[in-house]
């Protein structure tokens, strides 16, 4: 059972007002007080626009808010194009919102879709190296820490291998090792098992949830259209047209998803 | 199976197949198309009159070079009939995604353990030495590295690479050997013979000297010829192949840190050698995503069966640019994926600042010191070489 995402509304305060009228009602019973909980992540009413050819601006956030706790591994859902990704480049801070304030703990990393984009050095033990040239480590750390990462993604054999000779779904290993090697506090991760078959979607989210849950300092939030990865959750928030219209733990979202189902099942006759 | 290409199929068939048995034929290999009954019906001299349209053209490309007789040269065999941008694409979307030279991690033999510093003197020494020593020693040199090659390389790797290198030093040996002396350059001074001027002629050699060597029809091979092709093609060969195998047993961080240690130095004067490494390894890594966008947009492009007979040349040209703007548009994007992730992996643009770890294991041990005396050994040998043999 997972930990409570928000504190009571009375404490959430303006927060509360945006996010509650939001949520549709869908797993509120849920939500337990975790005011003594450190927060690791946390947005409220965040927004963001682009300017469209007519310069008007077109928003792609509206008012979002959330927050997940230290030590527990959110999923965000949607549909395509609902502004998930960019919700996460937000909280990366590769973004920057229009509205709204945010907080995220420090260090963070962010795992590229594209492990393509993510992977910027010639073979693979010199990219899951590269994030930790911004530390003051020592050589033999470095090499442990990268051996560690490697082998919770089932890369190790492959340390000394060129990047273009790896498949799409190696290379994505490649990456979540490069994240896992910097030992961050937050980890926000972009669809990261899209170009993985079954073997290593599961080894990978074991190895996410293992570091999540061992020393309950790491919060992790996964965009994933996978809804069998939901088990592995301790909440998930859903998104739609740049909103967030609900969250909660796992029982309440998979309930929410059944009734949009059937909805729609409705709709068309079927 | 399309009514086009069924005389396409009716070439393959030899003239004594009786039409059974090409019936026969035919229903084993059109068993796909739902319209294989009525081709099959079909009378097989229509078949033949069909081939015959469709070869016409050729034959007609081919007959405003021939003589009257109707018999075409056969060299007109050689010129490509049938150029297009599909067959470009398609060979660009069937290239391997892997560049040449690239690092083959196993086996692992004795030149993975050589120091890169090594590596790289022994490299800049192949350089130099073809250039500067006998002819025996640089024939000697691509015995050399061809036996290297075939020691350490995997043999599916180093007959690939030493065809291609043979095939092109053995071109320029070609033309360099019979060109360089075979035609007299315009601005030759023109020395009057020994008769005119009153001197008397240069005796002939009683050693049994001879400056040509060869001669081929206009063509002739003479001591100069020689020399400055067997110069050029040991040069080249040394080149590609010493080059080839240094990549193929050496990490990109491996050359990134002998490099890093040849220009530290530099850094005293005010060179930025970090900025140059990541630059270079940045580099290393963005050469494959480029190959890797211009064969996937490539590919992209063949998946759309496009009927290059229907297009008119501005309509072929059109889809060329396309393919040539969508690559540096993704290629762009790449770029600036790229730089988004450095960013979003704590690289603030100070290499500075930002330690880049090159996790090679490169230490100076007992075989690299065997190596730099083989090199100290073939340096002495180039010299001797050099005044011994003349």
């Amino acid at each position: 059972m997972p930990a409570a995402l928000f504190s009571s509304p009375a404490a959430a305060g303006a927060l509360a007002a945006s996010s509650w009228r939001c949520r549709l009602g869908v797993g509120g019973d849920r939500l337990l007080d975790t005011t003594a909980q450190a927060i690791s992540i946390e947005g409220r009413r965040l927004s963001f626009s682009v300017a469209s050819k007519h310069s008007a601006a077109l928003p792609i956030l509206k008012d979002c808010s959330l927050r997940v706790p230290a030590g527990q591994l959110w999923m965000l859902l949607g549909l395509n194009g609902c502004g998930k990704s960019t919700l996460l480049k937000v909280l990366a801070g590769l973004l920057k919102p229009t509205e709204g304030t945010l907080r995220v703990n420090k260090p963070k990393s962010f795992v590229f879709q594209n492990p393509d984009h993510q992977v910027v050095m010639p073979t693979v033990e010199a990219d899951v190296a590269f994030g930790l040239g911004k530390f003051h480590l020592t050589p033999d750390e470095v090499k442990s820490r990268v051996s560690v990462a490697l082998d919770a993604v089932g890369m190790l054999k492959y340390s000394q291998r060129p990047i273009q000779t790896l498949s799409g779904g190696q290379k994505q290993r490649v990456a979540i090792a490069g994240a896992l090697a910097e030992a961050c506090k937050v980890l926000l991760l972009d669809e990261l098992t899209t170009f993985l078959d079954e073997y290593d979607q599961l080894g990978v989210i074991k190895a996410v949830k293992n570091c999540v849950s061992s020393n309950g300092e790491v919060a992790a939030l996964w965009v994933t259209h996978r809804l069998e990865e939901l088990k592995y959750a301790d909440g998930a928030f859903y998104m739609e047209d740049g909103r967030i219209v609900t969250h909660g733990d796992v029982p309440s979202i998979i309930d929410f998803l059944k009734q949009k189902q059937a909805n729609y099942i409705e709709h068309f006759n079927l | 199976m399309t009514a086009t290409s069924l005389p396409l199929l009716l070439q393959r068939w030899p003239a004594t197949t009786s039409p059974i048995t090409t019936l026969k034929h035919f229903q084993r290999l059109s068993w796909k198309h739902s319209n294989s009954r009525v081709l099959l019906i079909a009378p097989t001299s229509i078949w033949t009159i069909a081939a015959q349209r469709r070869r016409a053209p050729a034959r007609c490309c081919s007959s405003a070079a021939k003589d009257g007789d109707g018999e075409a040269p056969s060299w007109t065999a050689w010129i490509p009939r049938s150029f297009s941008l599909e067959r470009v694409l398609k060979l660009i979307s069937g290239a391997t995604s892997s560049p040449i030279g690239q690092f083959i991690e196993s086996p692992r033999t004795f030149l993975h353990s050589i120091d890169p510093r090594v590596k790289m003197v022994w490299l800049i020494a192949l350089v130099v030495l073809p250039a500067r020593s006998h002819i025996y020693m640089r024939i000697g040199l691509v015995l050399y590295l061809s036996f290297l090659s075939v020691l350490v390389l995997p043999a599916r790797v180093w007959m690939d690479q030493l065809g291609r290198v043979a095939f092109l030093a053995g071109i320029l040996f070609i033309m360099l050997g019979f060109g360089s002396d075979s035609v007299p350059p315009a601005v030759q001074l023109r020395t009057p013979p020994p008769s005119m001027i009153g001197l008397p002629d240069i005796p002939k050699s009683l050693a049994g000297y001879s400056y040509m060597i060869m001669k081929l029809g206009p063509f002739q091979l003479t001591r100069k010829g020689l020399s400055v092709a067997s110069t050029s093609a040991c040069l080249t060969f040394t080149i590609f192949q010493s080059a080839s195998l240094c990549l193929t047993t050496t990490t990109p961080e491996q050359l990134a840190s002998a490099l890093w240690w040849f220009m530290y130095p530099l850094s005293f004067v005010g060179v930025s050698v970090d900025e140059v490494i990541l630059t270079l390894l940045l580099s290393l890594r963005f050469i494959n995503l480029v190959f890797d966008e211009v064969r996937n947009t490539a590919l992209g492009i063949v998946a759309r069966r496009i009927c290059w007979q229907k297009l008119t040349f501005l309509e072929t040209l059109d889809v060329f640019v396309m393919y040539v703007r969508r690559i540096f548009k993704n290629i762009f994007n790449h770029a600036e994926q790229i730089s988004k992730a450095m960013i979003a992996r704590g690289f603030r643009g100070d290499s500075s600042t930002h330690k880049i770890y090159l996790l090679s294991n490169s230490t100076f041990g007992l075989l690299d010191f065997v190596s730099l005396l083989c090199l100290l050994g073939l340096f002495g040998a180039a010299v001797l070489s050099e005044r011994a043999l003349i």
